[in-house]
């Protein structure tokens, strides 16, 4: 049977990071979430199987902390997902990751399509799709915001800048698709309780035989932090505040 | 999925306290438990002032409450009663609160990191949890609920436990409850202001982990209601709860009479320098045993915790946490005494509130509600209690007044009667 | 050999990114080779200050096609950088090739530069929320935005190469997009609705603000990209338009720190949303809490005046 392969990223909330006085960042307060675009590559994939008989497989390259992402995953209509479990992953830059997600999805058989998303929230590199079809030879086409599949062609329609372009190529390919492929749904009761009960394999960095230390060296980390003036006016009713709003701006010499 | 995967022994609506601490004992017995959550993770939408009474949770399972996600010991309970720019501080510190050796009374909690982590009991034991779903609908066949509807779902169980909270939507569902009337209801407000740890210990005088509970009067402006304050490890928890309707007459809103609060100098410098990190809203039930619905079950359907009305607002402090833990674990055990007999888990569950002492507890504090019914301990009493104080420390080259002439000037001035203070102190006795 | 010390090879799809990374490898003191697909591109940027033009010939007429063919070309010729323009067919080659050469690649640069055989680079991490420095070693691969380098000028030779593509994705229709709206990066006032707006005929309210503001109206990534109510070139944020107007006024936009990012610049932010949590307000300069639908046309009136 043929695999689809969804390749998410369990990610810290952005809207959670705490920038410290000295700039420095917390991300002890951030929950995890499934990187938001990487639940259209999700649904994708899905879609995908449904049309080509086949099965819905995760991959995900991440460390402890990503396993509560194996439900959600899952609870979203995968079939399966492969989960790299490795401490690398927090250090990985996109070398690395797509030499680990190249080399978990060669140990796949019958792999037809392999999905990601445009770019993961944290890094937004947008590197992954291209460097895994780099590793695996395999065709790529990024910034897809519509697919379509018959027997074993592909036809995408690519959002560039300046053009829409359509494009054909014949399985398998690696694609990366833009967020508006498809309104991600929100899974339901059963899809979460049949969640519960599906496979996840569990690879280990020494299960894959690739170098996963990165290439770059990171020398420094820090927030960024906005200086506003930010002045609320809340004195009075609505048509106050409107009016010491314009008083304001006319002020500032910005009307 | 067919019917038979379909159908659980228990579905419990709602993993705040009371479902989770159900779900623990059920599936700890072996039962077949979903607990459904519309929050992305349990606790995420709750709100608390901030304490818990540790026996609920020895209740659930001795010694759990060392491994529990709590915040301080609570040692320093104060009443802090404010009028104008005054206040009046009392401050009873019992170390006995805190002996290493028993479990302590009680704790200061953040209710986004307990509820995930009883929920997350819950699931060890083998309860199912499935967050991120709001369910719509009960099913009803033949005269019993039999399940429920979430989206496109429909789940069948032998029981369904409503713990979806104060306005229980559940228990409207079934029949049991009208919509709640704003008479007896207070809506709180909340803000979670952190702190470095020890900021917060040096503020409130507090060693180690101990933690201060306070209760205020005479920060909102006459309403009906009051204020609290928890510390934290590293956050402080401050909040009002007024009631609604007599919100809607005032002048101004709540919002403003909660940042006065904050801006109030016996309150600034406790959270100077503080960053808000978290605000909320929610409803809290005011009216005690007078709250607890008439009925609390019907065949296969259970109402635990604020879905039952199980509130006790003593004043002085809301106790819901401990009561919703307690009629989790009742209903847990009526369904298990029950066994095949589900027609008999109603009144088991009846019965276990009453051998857990639940409901005989709320009905010894009853009497708080008349209490609190009074309307001028909103701001007379904070501004007599003040300005007694402000006349026994003001010294000037007068002759000072007798402490009796200080106290009766007072109080006339603050347009009271003596006799109106000694009712009201004939029902606060009566009520303890 | 294309250059005669170690230097960059640069290619863009848009002339104007070109012109800035040759500047780049100027400022740096670096040889330029440009990459170009067909004679065409090449001429136009002939005066651009490269040292050479490689006009590539090929079957393909999508650059990102000969990824495979240019990280072979980088490592013969030891170039020391490939720089390519950040724009969607950009990073696609570039990551391809950094893929073949299995080597490191920082995307979207904020600022860019060397310290000694090393590349320095900062980018942005969690949609803006920071800023991270890397260094990379060896031939490396980066793609950096518009507007961030001086252009430079200069004569450079054209050489016309031949380079095997991989066809396998064939290109089988290409539909420009015609831009309707404006350059918002050019605007000097800006209104930007979100999400709060229940439907499209309420753009109204925030175009006749904009009418007596002189402003344009800008949007949020999802007014554009879902719901389709107005051109893609009007979103704002890290993945749209960053722009740097004297004033930006926002309505029902919650201010999520992909939006943001794009408005950093701002002289002045103005936001008006009913959630006076939403992080907009922590952005702005000047807030009203409140709902757009009343707030809005009472500002509009009292601007008339
Ligand atoms: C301001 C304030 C201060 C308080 N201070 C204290 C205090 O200091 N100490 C104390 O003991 N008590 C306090 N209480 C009371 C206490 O918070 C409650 O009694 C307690 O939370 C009740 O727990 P519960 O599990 O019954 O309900 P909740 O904690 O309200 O949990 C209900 C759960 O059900 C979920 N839910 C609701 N509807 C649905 C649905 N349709 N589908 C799926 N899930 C649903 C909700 O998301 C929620 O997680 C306070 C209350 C307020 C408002
Ligand atoms: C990798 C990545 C890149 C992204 N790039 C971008 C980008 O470049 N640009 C961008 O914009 N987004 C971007 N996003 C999306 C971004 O995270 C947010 O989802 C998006 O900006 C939210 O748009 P919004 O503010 O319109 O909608 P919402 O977040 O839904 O906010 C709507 C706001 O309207 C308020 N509101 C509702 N009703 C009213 C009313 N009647 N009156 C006043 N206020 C009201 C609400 O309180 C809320 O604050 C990106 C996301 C990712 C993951
Ligand atoms: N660690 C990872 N595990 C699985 N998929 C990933 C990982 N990192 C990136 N991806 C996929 O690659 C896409 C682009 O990521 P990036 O190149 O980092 O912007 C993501 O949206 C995911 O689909």
């Amino acid at each position: 049977m043929s695999q689809v392969i969804a390749c998410y990223k369990w990610v810290a909330d952005e809207a959670d990071i705490r920038i410290n006085a000295d700039l420095s960042i917390d991300l002890s307060k951030a929950k995890g979430k499934i990187s938001d675009y990487d639940k259209n590559a999700i649904e994708a994939a899905i879609q995908a199987a449904a049309v080509l008989g086949g099965k819905a497989v995760g991959v995900t390259f991440g460390t402890s902390d990503a396993k509560p992402s194996l439900k959600d995953a899952l609870s979203r209509g995968l079939d399966e997902v492969c989960y790299i479990k490795a401490q690398e992953a927090s250090q990985a830059d996109g070398a690395a990751t797509a030499r680990a997600l190249a080399a978990a999805i060669k140990k796949l058989e019958n792999v037809s399509l392999i999905i990601c998303a445009e770019g993961a929230s944290d890094t937004y590199s947008r590197q992954t799709a291209p460097r895994i079809g780099a590793f695996l030879d395999l065709p790529v086409v990024t910034s897809v915001s519509k697919m379509e599949l018959t027997g074993n062609t592909l036809t995408a329609v690519r959002k560039l800048d300046d053009c829409l372009q359509t494009v054909k190529v014949d399985l398998p390919a690696v694609v990366a698709v833009l967020p508006e492929i498809n309104p991600a749904p929100i899974p339901g009761l059963k899809a979460v309780l049949a969640a519960g009960k599906k496979p996840v394999h569990e690879l280990k960095a020494a299960d894959l035989g690739v170098d996963l230390s990165p290439l770059s060296t990171i020398s420094e980390i820090k927030g960024y932090i906005m200086d506003r003036k930010n002045i609320i006016f809340n004195e009075g009713d609505l048509a106050e505040q409107v009016k010491a709003l314009v008083a304001a701006l006319r002020k500032e010499g910005v009307l | 999925m067919s019917q038979a995967e379909d159908k659980f022994d228990a579905i419990i609506v709602g993993a705040g306290p009371a479902g989770s601490a159900c779900a623990y004992t059920l599936a700890k017995a072996g039962k077949n438990v979903l607990v459904i959550e519309r929050g992305d993770s349990p606790g995420s939408k709750n709100v608390t002032g901030g304490r818990i009474y540790t026996y609920a949770l020895e209740m659930l399972e001795p010694g759990i409450f060392a491994e529990a996600a709590l915040e301080r010991r609570v040692t320093h309970e104060q009443i802090m009663l404010l009028a104008g720019q005054r206040a009046i501080t009392v401050d009873f510190h019992q170390p006995g609160f805190n002996a290493e050796d028993q479990a302590p009374v009680s704790f200061t909690v953040l209710r986004a990191v307990f509820d995930e982590w009883l929920a997350g009991k819950a699931e060890e034991m083998g309860a199912i949890v499935a967050c991120g779903i709001k369910v719509d609908r009960l099913i009803e066949e033949e005269g019993r609920i039999a399940g429920v509807v979430a989206g496109e779902d429909e789940m069948y169980a032998d029981v369904v436990i409503a713990a979806d909270g104060v306005n229980s939507f559940m228990a409207q569902e079934a029949g049991l409850i009208q919509d709640i009337s704003a008479k007896t209801m207070g809506v709180g407000v909340k803000e979670v202001i952190e702190l470095p740890a020890q900021t917060i210990s040096e503020r409130f005088n507090l060693q180690a982990d101990e933690g201060a509970a306070r209760m205020l009067l005479g920060c909102t402006e006459g309403i009906h209601g009051g204020g609290f304050l928890y510390t934290n490890k590293q956050s402080i928890s401050l909040g009002c709860v007024f009631t609604p309707e007599e919100v809607a007459q005032h002048k101004r809103s709540v919002h403003e009479i909660f940042q006065d609060l904050k801006m109030h100098p016996a309150i600034a410098p406790l959270i100077a320098g503080g960053e808000t990190i978290e605000y909320s809203a929610h409803l809290v039930s005011e009216a005690g045993v007078r709250g607890i619905h008439p009925k609390l079950h019907r065949e296969g359907f259970l109402m635990i915790g604020d879905a039952a009305g199980f509130v006790i607002n003593t004043g002085y402090s809301i106790r819901g946490i401990d009561l919703a833990i307690v009629s989790g674990i009742a209903a847990a055990n009526a369904i298990i005494a029950a066994a095949e007999n589900i027609a008999s888990v109603g009144p088991n569950y009846i019965q276990e509130l009453n051998r857990l002492k639940l409901l005989p507890a709320m009905k010894a504090a009853d009497g708080y509600f008349e209490v609190l019914e009074t309307p001028w301990i909103y701001d007379k009493i904070p501004n007599l209690a003040n300005d007694i104080m402000e006349n026994l420390f003001r010294i000037s080259g007068e002759v000072p007044l007798r402490m009796k002439d200080n106290v009766l000037g007072a109080i006339k001035a603050n347009g009271l009667t003596v006799w109106q203070l000694a009712k009201l102190g004939i029902k606060g006795v009566r009520s303890l | 050999m294309f250059c005669k010390v170690a230097g960059i090879f640069v290619y863009s799809d848009q002339a104007d990114i070109a012109r800035e990374i040759i500047g780049f490898a100027r400022l740096n003191g670096r040889q330029s080779v440009v990459l170009t697909l067909g004679e065409k591109d090449a001429q136009a940027l002939q005066n651009a200050g490269a040292d050479k033009i490689i006009a590539i010939k090929g079957e393909s007429e999508m650059i990102e096609n000969y990824a495979q063919a240019i990280a072979v070309m980088l490592k013969d010729e030891s170039a020391e950088l490939f720089a390519v323009g950040a724009t969607p067919r950009g990073r696609d080659l570039a990551a391809r090739v950094a893929g073949y050469l299995d080597c490191a690649m920082v995307s979207d640069i904020a600022a860019a530069g060397f310290e000694g055989d090393q590349i320095v680079c900062t980018r942005m991490m969690y949609g803006g929320a920071v800023q991270q420095t890397e260094k990379l070693s060896g031939l490396s691969v980066i793609t950096i935005p518009p507007g961030k380098f001086a252009t430079a000028q200069g004569e450079a030779s054209i050489l016309s190469l031949e380079l095997p593509a991989d066809n396998r994705v064939s290109l089988m229709e290409t539909a420009p997009i015609v831009k309707e709206g404006v350059d918002l990066s050019k605007a000097e006032k800006v209104v930007c609705v979100g999400m709060a707006l229940d439907k499209a005929e309420d753009l109204q309210i925030a175009r006749d603000l904009a009418d007596v503001m002189g402003a344009e109206l800008g949007c949020t990534r999802s007014i554009a990209e879902e719901r389709h109510w107005l051109p893609v070139e009007s979103y704002i944020g890290i993945s749209g338009a960053v722009i740097k107007p004297k004033l930006y006024l926002s309505m029902g936009v919650s201010g999520q720190i992909q939006h943001v990012y794009g408005i950093r610049d701002a002289g002045l932010i103005v936001a008006i949303d009913t959630n006076e949590k939403a992080p907009i307000f922590k952005a702005a300069d000047y807030g009203i809490v409140g709902d757009l639908y009343q707030v809005v046309p009472m500002l509009t009136e009292a601007l008339k005046k």
